[in-house]
Formats: structure tokens, C-alpha cells, sequence
């Protein structure tokens, strides 16, 4: 096969994917707790033709050598985990992490994700759920008594209950946070869960043991810098044509070759 | 048979040879650190009975273009971009020192710095390990800083360091892997006045003009070859046309 088409090709490929990529980051730039991707591109293997240093003849060596390069390929797609901005909401139960740290969720098969999205509410038993419903770990009920609940920043949950002035314990809201906090895997849902290489989770108090304080009526906005994501756009589109060029030309040299081998 | 055939042959698949070198560092724009490949053709005059009347082409990287990227802003501590002249110290697969400009780096599960293509840093003394922490902070002259988990800012303290290098660019060759390797195959000592920018990485410095521009000049000279190769079969025609017609 002819390498320098090989190459470009790879070109192509990986500038395909980083635009998938930029295009999935736009897509959530007004997703709460969403954390931006970052594509890491890596050249691929030499093919080693010529051994630079190689002895060319017993006394002397081949001062250059050859060898011709693969491509390039997306080896990983990284989050970029830089604290998103904090909006103001209001609502009783949003929470906003300002700080290191995830949100513990119990999954309905009994494990946990985790995640920075802050927006929970109330079932019908009272008990604190995310968006689609799954609840919080350690689980949270609020009587149907309360008038009124407060989360302070270290995670207390408190309710005022009607006719009674003090307020009453309810729960505590326990951060998780990774040594590896670029391994976990995201798994759609603003959820992310635990793999071999984020470690295992070490459990806390907000705003304790470097973990982060909890916001209570606010939530934690992407983090997605449209004008960077922009420039990236542009820059891609510009690679990419540059490598698509590169294949037209490599296709018309072997045109030429095959019209005048006759 | 004329051998002039062969040579424009060899011509043709040298250049080939070259668009491919040309077409990867197109491919590799946007690979942060990346060094662009240079091709450079000599020529090997070919011996025999006679005289040495036809010299073949010969294509080799004349090696790797070592100038600076463009430095890019990314805000994550971990990104580092070396400012001028120096390298990164990592470990190979081999398990040898190699050396790379690109700093995107990352902490994995057990602790270990290692670059986003997965080589471990090296410090002095080997592995850039660091603790569970509160926040990582990697300073000019390389060394690595955390503030441990459960403790308070001001506790902040120096871990490691990690290993800066300066080597003669002449002295260093592009492995398979893309690392760079002295060409005795020793190691590099450390050089202080390596400095290096933290929340910055640096771009390729393939230069995607004059690589446009090399991809043109290529594909001309391929032509030119495969036109030598047209010629020369025609003038073999002719000849033997002129012996059937005598």
C-alpha cells in the first residue's frame, strides 16, 4: 500500500474525530457540571527503512537514516476538569460543588456513579434524585413535614418542620474524589463511573480533607469555552482540508504514473 | 536495456518516499510537541563495468526540524510546554530514558506522572510519583509541588523533581515511538537552565504552508521522473524501430 496516502488518511481520521469531539463539547456548552474533552493526538510507529548510525561500512556510519512515519492517531480523550462558572438558581435543592469532589449517585442496579451535576429534587417519598431519578448515596429523605430545607456548605441537610423553630438534622451529603480524576468514565446522563485506571473513590465531608464546599441554590455550569472550542474548529477544518489535499495530490502522481506507463 | 530507466525509477520511489515524510507531518499538525521529519536526498553513483555514468537517488530524513511550536494556553496544571530549548525526560518502553516536548501530563491510579501517550516522567531518581492531593503544581525548573489531601494550603509541599534535559539536538534521534534517544544510546544529564511554562502546551511545528508548498514541488518531481522513465522508453522504441526499418 502507498504510505503517503496511508498517512494522510490518518490525518483525516483524527481530525474527523477531534471535530466529533469539539462538536460534542458546543452541544453541552448549557449541560450543568458538563467538563469539556480534550482529544490527545499521538504520531503512530516509524517504519524504521534505514538504521540512522548503522555501520555502512566497518569503519564508518550512516549519519542519517530513514524513517517514515505512520500517521497520527487520537490516543485518548481527556476531560478538562477546571471549575466550571456557579449560577445562581434559587431552587431549594441545587447544589453546586465549588472545589474538588462528585456527587455519589446509586445507580439502579446497585452501584455508584458519580457527578458534578448538582441539580436533585424530591420523589415521591421524599427522597433526594437526580434529574432522571436515581438517588443520592449516602440516601437523603426529607420529611413531608419540612417547611423548609437548608444544605450547608459542609454538606448538612437540615429541615424546619412546621411549629417547631430548630431546625433537625436530615443528612449528610458526602463528596467522593479520585486520585486519577481524568480516568473515570463517562457514561452519558452527566454521570461518570469509577475504572482501573481513577483509582478508587476516597469518600468525605465537603469542605474537608481538600474537598470541596457545597453551594446550596446554585448549580455548577458547563465548562466549555465556546471561543476556545471555536478556534479548535477552525483549526481542524483547516487540517483536515490540508490533509485531503495531501490525498489528492498523493492520488495524482499515481494518476500520472498509471496514464504514461503505457 | 538502457539503465537510465532505472535510475528515473529509483527517482520516482524516493520521491514517493519523500511525499510520504511530508504527508505524515501534515497528518501529525495537530500532535502537541511534535517534531516535523526533513527529508534530504543524496545521491549513490553506481559501479560497475564502464563508467559510473548513472547515479541513483537516494531518500533519508537528513533528520528531524528541531525548532519551537507555537506555545498554546490550556489553564491545566499539568500541561507543560518547555520554553526554548530543552526536553522532557520520560521513560520509554523499553524502560530506557527517552525524551519528548510534549508535557500533556496526567496522574494515574497509582500515582505516577506520566505523559498523555502513557510513558512515566523521570525525575533524577527514577518515577515521578506523587500523593493523593489537594492540587498538583509543576514550577519552572521542573519540580513537582502538591498540597497532600485532608491538609490545608499552606501545606503545601515539593515532591519531586522532574528531570530536564538539553542534549546537542544532533545527538538525538526519533525512535519508532516518536520518543527521542541519544544516538550513543546514554543518558542526557540534567540541565538547569531548562525552563519550562505550566498551563501551556506546544504545538507541532510542522509548518503547514511550506509543507503544502514541498507537496507540490514532490509531486512535480515525481513527474519529471515518470516523464525520464516515458522518455526513455520512447528513445528504446525508436532505436528498435530504426534497427527493423535498416
Amino acid at each position: 500500500m502507498n504510505l503517503a496516502l496511508w498517512a494522510a488518511k490518518t490525518g483525516l481520521d483524527a481530525q474527523n474525530t477531534q471535530m466529533s469531539v469539539i462538536a460534542n463539547n458546543l452541544a453541552n456548552v448549557n449541560t450543568t457540571g458538563f467538563k469539556a474533552d480534550r482529544p490527545t493526538f499521538q504520531d503512530l510507529m516509524y517504519q524504521n527503512v534505514q538504521q540512522v548510525g548503522a555501520q555502512s561500512t566497518q569503519n564508518t556510519q550512516y549519519s542519517t537514516g530513514l524513517s517514515l512515519g505512520t500517521g497520527v492517531r487520537i490516543a485518548a480523550n481527556e476531560k478538562n476538569y477546571l471549575q466550571g462558572s456557579i449560577l445562581q438558581t434559587g431552587g431549594n435543592l441545587d447544589m453546586s460543588i465549588t472545589g474538588q469532589g462528585f456527587f455519589q449517585i446509586t445507580m439502579p442496579d446497585g452501584t455508584l456513579a458519580y457527578t458534578r451535576d448538582g441539580s436533585f429534587s424530591m420523589d415521591n417519598q421524599g427522597n433526594v434524585v437526580t434529574a432522571s431519578g436515581n438517588p443520592l448515596s449516602p440516601a437523603i429523605t426529607i420529611p413531608i413535614t419540612a417547611q423548609s430545607v437548608t444544605i450547608g456548605a459542609d454538606g448538612t441537610v437540615s429541615v424546619t418542620t412546621a411549629g417547631s423553630s430548630k431546625a433537625t438534622t436530615v443528612g449528610q451529603i458526602q463528596l467522593a474524589n479520585f486520585i486519577n480524576v481524568e480516568g473515570l468514565q463517562p457514561t452519558g446522563n452527566n454521570l461518570l463511573v469509577e475504572s482501573a485506571a481513577s483509582g478508587a473513590p476516597q469518600v468525605g465531608t465537603p469542605n474537608t480533607n481538600g474537598l470541596g464546599s457545597l453551594t446550596q441554590g446554585s448549580l455548577e455550569t458547563s465548562n466549555v469555552n465556546t471561543v476556545t472550542e471555536l478556534v479548535n474548529m477552525i483549526q481542524c477544518q483547516r487540517a483536515y482540508e490540508m490533509n485531503s489535499k495531501a490525498i489528492s495530490t498523493t492520488d495524482q502522481m499515481l494518476q500520472f504514473l498509471t496514464q504514461n506507463m503505457q | 536495456m538502457d539503465r537510465g530507466l532505472y535510475v528515473a525509477m529509483t527517482g520516482a520511489k524516493q520521491i514517493m518516499q519523500a511525499q510520504a515524510i511530508n504527508n505524515n507531518n501534515i497528518a501529525n499538525v495537530s500532535t502537541p510537541g511534535f517534531r516535523a521529519d526533513t527529508v534530504a536526498f543524496s545521491s549513490e553513483p553506481i559501479y560497475g563495468p564502464g563508467y559510473p555514468t548513472r547515479v541513483n537517488a537516494v531518500a533519508g530524513n537528513s533528520g528531524t526540524d528541531f525548532t519551537s511550536g507555537v506555545m498554546l494556553s490550556t489553564n491545566q496544571p499539568l500541561d507543560i510546554a518547555v520554553n526554548g530549548k530543552g526536553f522532557i525526560a520520560v521513560q520509554g518502553a523499553d524502560g530506557k530514558e527517552a525524551y519528548t516536548r510534549a508535557g500533556q501530563l496526567n496522574v494515574d491510579d497509582s500515582g505516577v506522572v506520566k505523559t498523555a501517550t502513557g510513558f512515566p516522567v523521570l525525575s533524577e531518581s527514577g518515577q515521578v510519583n506523587v500523593p493523593p492531593a489537594t492540587s498538583v503544581t509543576i514550577g519552572a525548573d521542573g519540580t513537582v509541588s502538591v498540597v497532600p489531601l485532608g491538609l490545608s494550603a499552606a501545606a503545601q509541599s515539593q515532591v519531586d523533581r522532574i528531570k530536564l534535559v538539553n542534549p546537542p539536538t544532533a545527538s538525538l534521534v526519533k525512535g519508532n515511538d516518536g520518543l527521542f534517544r541519544t544516538v550513543s544510546g546514554t543518558k542526557s544529564p540534567t540541565d538547569e537552565n531548562v525552563r519550562l511554562s505550566s498551563g501551556a502546551l506546544e504545538s507541532s511545528n510542522v509548518n503547514s504552508a511550506q509543507s503544502l508548498v514541498n507537496m507540490i514541488q514532490l509531486q512535480r518531481l515525481y513527474e519529471f521522473q515518470i516523464k525520464s522513465i516515458n522518455s526513455t522508453d520512447q528513445n528504446e522504441q525508436n532505436s528498435e524501430r530504426m534497427m527493423v526499418s535498416g
